[in-house]
């Protein structure tokens, strides 16, 4: 079971170098796979979220939810997503025409690229990349462009407002969540995910840096753009902010690209703190959706239990209480790290 | 400390989350209606009078009938009968006012329809309604105005029986020993006055029967005690 899809890669390759493809040929066709694959799995795992946030917000506040179409409901985003393909298709015409419509191309390529580190189990990853986490913070700061495009190609306030937003509220909440990892990776060492992921086969980083967990889910909330930070959308006073305009399946995208930041930020959330795809009995693969999860649910408690915000309040407090908290961690962590070296203990 | 209220928010929300869901499955399952839930108007043709006071309770013009005069009586007769509910308000001040409670509310609260003139409830007149009615009509007027007649009887019985009697009876005495026994009890008061509107002969029958008993007691309470007796008389 353990090494169940890597067994599975290996026979694939296999079976194209007897076909009579060279190596190296073979294995630019299963990184193809890898990646389709991985593509199929965000996509099947978004409506299986959606439907689960309409589910446990609906549970959150005493409702039902959607329960007509199937068993509990669960083909609604079957049908949602149907119906978004099938509508219209609407560029203002006042729009910057390319920037309008490569915004969302650009959001979802950018969140699906987040995917490209993560280690899914021992040994799975699609790439290897030794400076993972570094590619992980910086590729998801990539967003920030998309809403700014997709803002300022909309030629709409309430669009340009939100971009605005968008861009102040990720720029702040950036830093904290860069330096919350921080602490971690001075523990390991290495930027290397399945390092880290292995560093973690005693005490989980939770436990090792519990402020920088707090931190770090605070700022990926903020990065996530989901409530109660989600001023850039705020329907109530933006009308959708950086979305506004959007219709159909160019709206749609932006939406699948939210959810699959969540899930993306989840499971490095799962990885860095709460040991990755470690964990007894089953196979790593599972142990490492089972984490994602449990984090995601937790992502949609907070939401759907505190009210957003205001903006000023927002920046302040990223500021004021987050880059001074996620410094002093660090700061904290190194006189730990040399503490402990001082003791002979590491 | 700072932070508590989130923390005390996310345990709120937590056992929201558990606690049983609300929703009602409307169409499946429909919903409980209180006892005096205002659904549609109803209005049953057979009991309306057509006095007008719900055409004129109602703030919204919502009601309106017609009437015919009847020639065999006095009363008017109810054609039609017309609720335009789109514009009622369910305020009830129809129904309070119906004397006869022919208006009422009942749970259908399913009201929507294609078209606007589709909301309008027209009650005819039921066939069959007339001799149904002109049957009735005449026994009950008749029995009406007997027990106003009884009524006024009572009254006069009660009021002044020596010169009632004195015309149902003759000798002195009895008309006195009856009058006393009327005005000491009711119920032998509303039987004599019943009998004699509806039926003299036997009233003076009755009222023979009452005298003798009456007779017959007092002589009985003589021979018993003699003093008492004397006084009474
Ligand atoms: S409920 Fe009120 S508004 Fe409706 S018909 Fe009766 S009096 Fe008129
Ligand atoms: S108040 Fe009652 S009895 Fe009078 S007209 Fe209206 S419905 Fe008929």
């Amino acid at each position: 079971m353990e090494a169940l899809f890597i067994n599975l890669a290996e026979a694939f390759t296999g079976w194209m170098i007897r076909l009579g493809l060279n190596p190296a040929w073979a294995e630019s066709i299963l990184l193809l796979v890898k990646w389709i694959i991985v593509i199929t799995i965000i996509t099947v795992n978004i409506i299986i979220l959606i439907w689960l946030e309409r589910k446990i917000s609906a549970f959150f506040q005493e409702r039902l939810g959607p329960n007509r179409l199937g068993p509990f409901g669960i083909f609604q985003t079957v049908a949602d997503a149907i119906k978004l393909l099938t509508k219209e298709d609407i560029v203002p015409s006042a729009a910057d025409k390319l920037i309008f419509k490569t915004a969302p191309m650009f959001f979802i390529v950018v969140a699906v690229m987040l995917y490209t580190v993560i280690p899914m189990g021992k040994d799975m990853e699609v790439i290897n990349l030794n400076i993972g986490l570094l590619f992980f913070i910086s590729v998801g700061s990539l967003s920030t462009i998309a809403l700014l495009m997709a803002g300022w190609g909309s030629n709409n306030k309430w669009s340009l407002m939100g971009a605005v937003r968008s861009v102040a509220q990720m720029v702040s909440y950036e830093i904290p969540l860069a330096f919350s990892l921080l602490g971690v990776v001075m523990i390991t060492g290495s930027l290397n995910l399945q390092d880290i992921v292995a560093a973690q086969d005693k005490w989980w980083f939770i436990v090792l840096q519990p402020i920088a967990f707090i931190t770090y889910f605070i700022a990926a909330t903020a990065e996530l753009n989901r409530g109660p930070f989600d001023m850039p959308e705020a329907e109530q006073e933006l009308t959708g902010g950086a979305y506004t305009e959007y219709t159909g399946m160019r709206w749609a995208l932006f939406f699948l690209a939210e959810y699959t930041n969540l899930v993306a930020v989840s499971a490095l959330m799962a990885t860095v703190f709460l040991g990755g795809w470690q964990g007894p009995w089953l196979p790593s693969w599972l142990w490492i959706i089972i984490k994602t999860y449990a984090v995601i649910l937790v992502f949609f408690w907070v939401k759907w239990t505190f009210p957003r915000i205001r903006m000023d309040h927002l920046m302040s407090f990223s500021w004021k209480v987050l880059v001074p908290v996620s410094l002093g961690n660090i700061l904290l962590t190194g006189a730990g790290i040399y503490f402990c070296r001082w003791m002979g203990w590491c | 400390m700072k932070g508590q209220g989130l923390i005390k928010g996310l345990g709120i929300t937590l056992k929201h989350f558990f606690q049983k869901e609300i929703t009602e499955q409307y169409p499946d399952v429909m919903p409980e209606l209180a006892p005096r839930f205002r659904g549609c108007l109803r209005f049953q043709f057979e009991k309306c009078i057509a006095c007008g006071i719900c055409v004129n309770n109602c703030p919204n013009d919502v009601l309106s009938f017609e009437t015919e005069k009847s020639d065999k009586s006095k009363k008017k007769k109810l054609l039609s009968y017309s609720i335009d509910f789109q514009y009622c308000m369910f305020c009830n001040l129809c129904v309070e006012g119906c004397p006869t409670n022919c208006l009422y509310f009942d749970h259908d609260f399913e009201l929507s329809s294609f078209e606007r003139e589709d909301i309008k409830m027209i009650y005819l007149r039921p066939e069959g309604l007339d001799e149904a009615e002109d049957s009735q009509a005449e026994p009950e007027e008749q029995e009406d105005k007997e027990q106003k007649q009884i009524e006024a009887m009572l009254k006069a019985l009660q009021k002044n029986p020596q010169k009632v009697l004195s015309r149902l009876l003759e000798g002195e005495e009895d008309i006195n020993i009856l009058s006393e026994l009327i005005q000491s009890d009711q119920k032998t008061a509303g039987k004599i006055a019943e009998l004699m509107i509806k039926d003299k002969e036997k009233a003076l029958k009755v009222a023979r029967g009452f005298i003798n008993k009456e007779k017959k007691n007092r002589a009985q309470q003589e021979m018993d005690g003699g003093k008492g007796g004397d006084n009474d008389v």
